[in-house]
């Protein structure tokens, strides 16, 4: 009885110094020098959203003197993630690296998403790429499109996964050219790109850096947006347009940004805004930027707030003609 | 040779032997702590390799991770607790050593092993990368789907006297597997949909928190029911033989290189990964060892075989999921991504271009790949006369520090989401209870590991692989990798079958 007895005392101790060290910190002006400052990323370490992130907090961690992390919470398309963020407290400590992953989910009914956050800053674009592997035998988006409209749903057509913003681009491409792909989602960009090049599946939506990745083996048809990419590497990838199809317009990238829970205090959303803009503007970042290819948009607070009103706006027809739209 | 001189001075210096070895001892500590997975420690270190030259950050990381895999052998053969998922499969043989008072031996011959593993694996990345990252590229959903069914048949293997207690738990397996999002259509799949969808259940089970619970806080809740018998005695741990004789390695080459294959491809493939290497491994030990006419020992009976097969194939998987990473720029499993995170911040993008390119980085982090296993074995070596002392320590004492050291363990997954994290503890302590019941009533708890990670590949793979083929349910039998597959899971069912038929009949 007494082995036991001191077992529990044991746990006891061990719950309450637990529960002391966990509790109990007071509320001061923002941000509070004792407490960090959390940004969780939806999608895991190390890749396209995660490093971008991470480039920002060690920017926004040398602008503020305050200590920015980064914490991963993956599931659900970038669903588990954000709900971490709506489900915390409205006191600007945790920020939601954000995007056109959350505008999808949020549309999809994955989660309360943009509904429920409120706008810090947007950041930048990352245009996405259709390419295939070299060895297949269309050499330009037409001789792709002409192939799919002649054997309809016989060419598959990969995404990252249906949650997330190249799922939404290859929705919106399959629909632009009379849904003659089998539109087919991956377990995110690295299950894709093995499929594409393995040869399972004939085309995909990919980030810029996946292609450059994997030059040797990839042959990029189009880039999604009006501009060229302002990487070496890829600058000479046509535009839709000159690819033969002007007039079509389709979300063709991932869109990043800084959101936090509704009702955190204007003070808060502020400071944070104004740090997040001087380490978009510092060198580091801007050399990141560049580096990746990435299209700088920076606004914050309201102006962001209009701009994710057109994001959304050219969201909302193409789910809803796709079945997604669950708002 | 030019360019591995200058491979070499990338890393021949101070600072990256010194960020090695703290990376080294950090991931062995990291490793053998419950829940505290080889990816966590490596995206902890990830601000760090920062601040650091590319070679020298990459060298933490790959310190870290090696470490982190094979520290994982420490609980699972001192305590029945595996530190995270790699060493799954060492539990089983790594206990019944301990018991058997070989708790040394099992220690030292997992470093060995590991080390093993982590040396033939670089080997392989160093020679064969190019032709091993196109096998890999063969395995599409098809191929993934029955590579899944294969490791669903070592269910029957890991379900100790009856076969359809293995099923069943293997079952409950799956079914945990299926909880959350559709892998698919990223819609939700829960029961109570309403109430749950907006807490982290929507995700499903986490794995490592199955672990922690059905290995970690089942065991605490079993040895406080035996806390007021009589103390069972302690066989005396004998440390002075640590090593298996040189002999013995070298009569188990079949276990190793078996091993040694199955980790190297297993992690070269995106998508799998450790857990299912393991098991796979020692169930294929079993099989040489049936065959070896008694020279080799059977695993699962507590020898040094069923903690080589494991050992030796979890570090392969490091050198092999490096494979894809280096080769392709796609990771072999999620510590290899946040590895290619790290390149990718200091502007070095994997994948082909960086072999014709950044040749010098590539020797860099072989070298530092052979640091790293350096370092893992003599830091682990150094502490093996210390680890057995844990047993020393009175249960009473002992168990509420698992206990609070699994709680610890399940919060930290998820890092600073204080949601997820909770809830995770929440995972951790009903599965410890279900755990605890069926230990106490002797259904085996490894098929429910297997069915949790294996149920997910299958499915969503399954799917995936029928949407290619437009709709064909068919296109299993269409593919050359999945026939074999195939054909190799019915064997393995169907001949033990055979072969005790055949027995029965000449008794």
């Amino acid at each position: 009885m007494k082995k036991t007895a001191i077992a529990l005392l044991m746990v006891g101790l061990m719950l309450v110094t637990t529960l002391i060290s966990a509790g109990g910190t007071q509320e001061l002006g923002f941000p509070d020098p004792e407490k960090s400052i959390t940004i969780v990323v939806p999608h895991a370490a190390g890749g396209s959203t995660d490093l971008i992130f991470r480039a920002l907090a060690e920017e926004m961690k040398k602008a503020s003197g305050t200590n920015f992390i980064v914490t991963n919470i993956t599931g659900a398309g970038s669903a588990t993630g954000t709900n971490e963020v709506i489900n915390g407290a409205a006191d600007g400590y945790m920020l939601l690296g954000a995007g056109t992953h959350t505008t999808a989910a949020t549309m999809q009914g994955l989660t309360a998403g943009y509904l429920e956050l409120d706008y810090v800053a947007a950041l930048n674009w990352d245009p996405f790429i259709i390419a295939v592997r070299n060895d297949k035998p269309w050499k330009t988006l037409a001789d792709l499109i002409n192939d799919a409209k002649s054997r309809p749903g016989k060419i598959s057509l990969g995404n990252a996964g249906m949650g997330g913003a190249t799922g939404v681009a290859s929705v919106g491409i399959n629909l632009a050219f009379s849904k003659s792909f089998n539109v087919t989602p991956f377990n995110g960009g690295a299950d894709l790109i093995a499929s594409v090049l393995g040869g399972h599946c004939d085309v995909g939506v990919f980030s810029q850096s996946e292609v450059v990745a994997n030059q040797a083996s990839f042959r990029p048809l189009a880039i999604l947006t009006d501009a060229h990419s302002t990487l070496a590497s890829l600058a000479s990838v046509p535009t839709l347009s000159e690819a033969g199809y002007p007039g079509i317009t389709i979300p063709g990238g991932s869109f990043r940004s800084i959101m936090v829970k509704k009702g955190t205090p204007e003070a808060a959303k502020k400071w944070l805004a104004d740090t997040a803009e001087k380490a978009f503007n510092s060198a580091a970042f801007q050399k990141f930027m560049k580096d990746n290819g990435l299209i700088p948009v920076f606004s914050k607070l309201a102006e962001f707030k209009a701009y994710d009103a057109t994001i959304i706006a050219d969201y909302v027809p193409i789910l809803k003609e796709a079945g997604l739209y669950k708002l | 040779m030019d360019i591995f001189l200058e491979g070499l001075s990338q890393v021949a210096n101070i600072s990256t032997v010194l960020w090695m070895s703290i990376g080294s001892v950090l991931g062995i500590l990291l490793g053998a702590l419950p829940g505290l997975t080889a990816t966590m420690g490596v995206a902890l270190m990830m601000p760090i390799s920062f601040q650091l030259p590319a070679a020298t950050g990459i060298g933490l990381l790959l310190a870290v991770y090696c470490g982190a895999v094979s520290g994982a052998s420490i609980p699972a053969i001192l305590l029945g607790i595996p530190g995270n998922p790699n060493a799954i499969a060492t539990v089983e043989d790594g206990l019944l050593m301990t018991k058997r008072g070989l708790a040394g031996q099992a220690l030292g011959g997992a470093v060995v092993a590991s080390f093993i593993g982590g040396i033939g694996s670089l080997i392989c990345l160093v020679l064969f990368s190019p032709l091993i990252a196109k096998m890999t590229l063969a395995f599409g959903p098809a191929e993934k789907t029955t590579l899944a069914l294969v490791g669903l048949v070592v269910i029957a293997s890991v379900s100790g006297d009856n076969i359809w207690k293995g099923l069943l738990m293997g079952a409950l397996g799956m079914g945990l597997a299926f909880l959350g999002t559709d892998p698919y259509s990223a819609q939700l799949r829960i029961p109570f949909a309403r109430y749950l969808a907006t807490t982290p259940l929507a995700k499903g089970i986490d794995l490592t928190s199955a672990l922690i619970g059905l290995f970690g806080i089942s065991q605490v809740f079993l040895e406080m029911r035996r806390i007021n018998l009589p103390a069972q005695k302690v066989p005396e741990v004998k440390i002075d033989n640590i090593f298996p004789s040189f002999r013995k390695i070298l009569g188990m080459w079949k276990i190793i290189l078996s091993s040694l294959g199955i980790g190297t491809l297993i992690g070269a493939i995106p998508g799998t990964g450790a857990s299912i290497a393991v098991f796979m491994a020692h169930n294929s030990a079993k099989a040489i060892a049936a065959n070896s006419k008694g020279k080799l020992d059977m695993p699962g009976t507590g020898v040094i075989e069923g903690v080589f097969a494991p050992e030796v194939a979890n570090n392969a998987v490091t050198g092999g999921a490096l494979i894809p990473a280096l080769a392709l720029g796609i990771p072999g499993d999620a510590a290899t991504a946040v590895l290619i995170g790290a390149l990718m911040i200091k502007g070095v993008t994997p994948g082909f271009h960086l072999f014709s390119t950044n040749m010098a980085l590539v020797y860099a982090i072989f070298i530092t790949m052979f640091i790293a296993n350096v370092f893992m074995a003599v830091f682990q070596l150094a502490g093996v006369r210390i680890y057995p002392k844990v047993l020393n320590v009175p249960p009473q004492i002992l168990m509420p520090i698992i206990l609070i050291l699994s709680f610890i363990g399940a919060y930290a997954i998820a890092g600073q989401a204080t949601g997820v994290a909770i809830y995770n503890m929440g995972i951790a302590l009903v599965m410890g209870l279900v755990g605890y019941f069926l230990k106490r009533d002797g259904y085996p708890i490894a098929p429910i590991v297997l069915g949790l990670i294996l149920g997910g590949m299958f499915e969503e793979n399954f799917r995936r692989a029928v949407k290619l083929a437009g709709g064909n349910y068919l296109v299993f039998f269409t593919k050359p990798i999945c026939l074999l597959f195939i054909a190799f899971s019915i064997l393995s069912v169907v001949l033990p079958i055979i072969a005790r038929r055949r027995r029965g009949g000449k008794a």
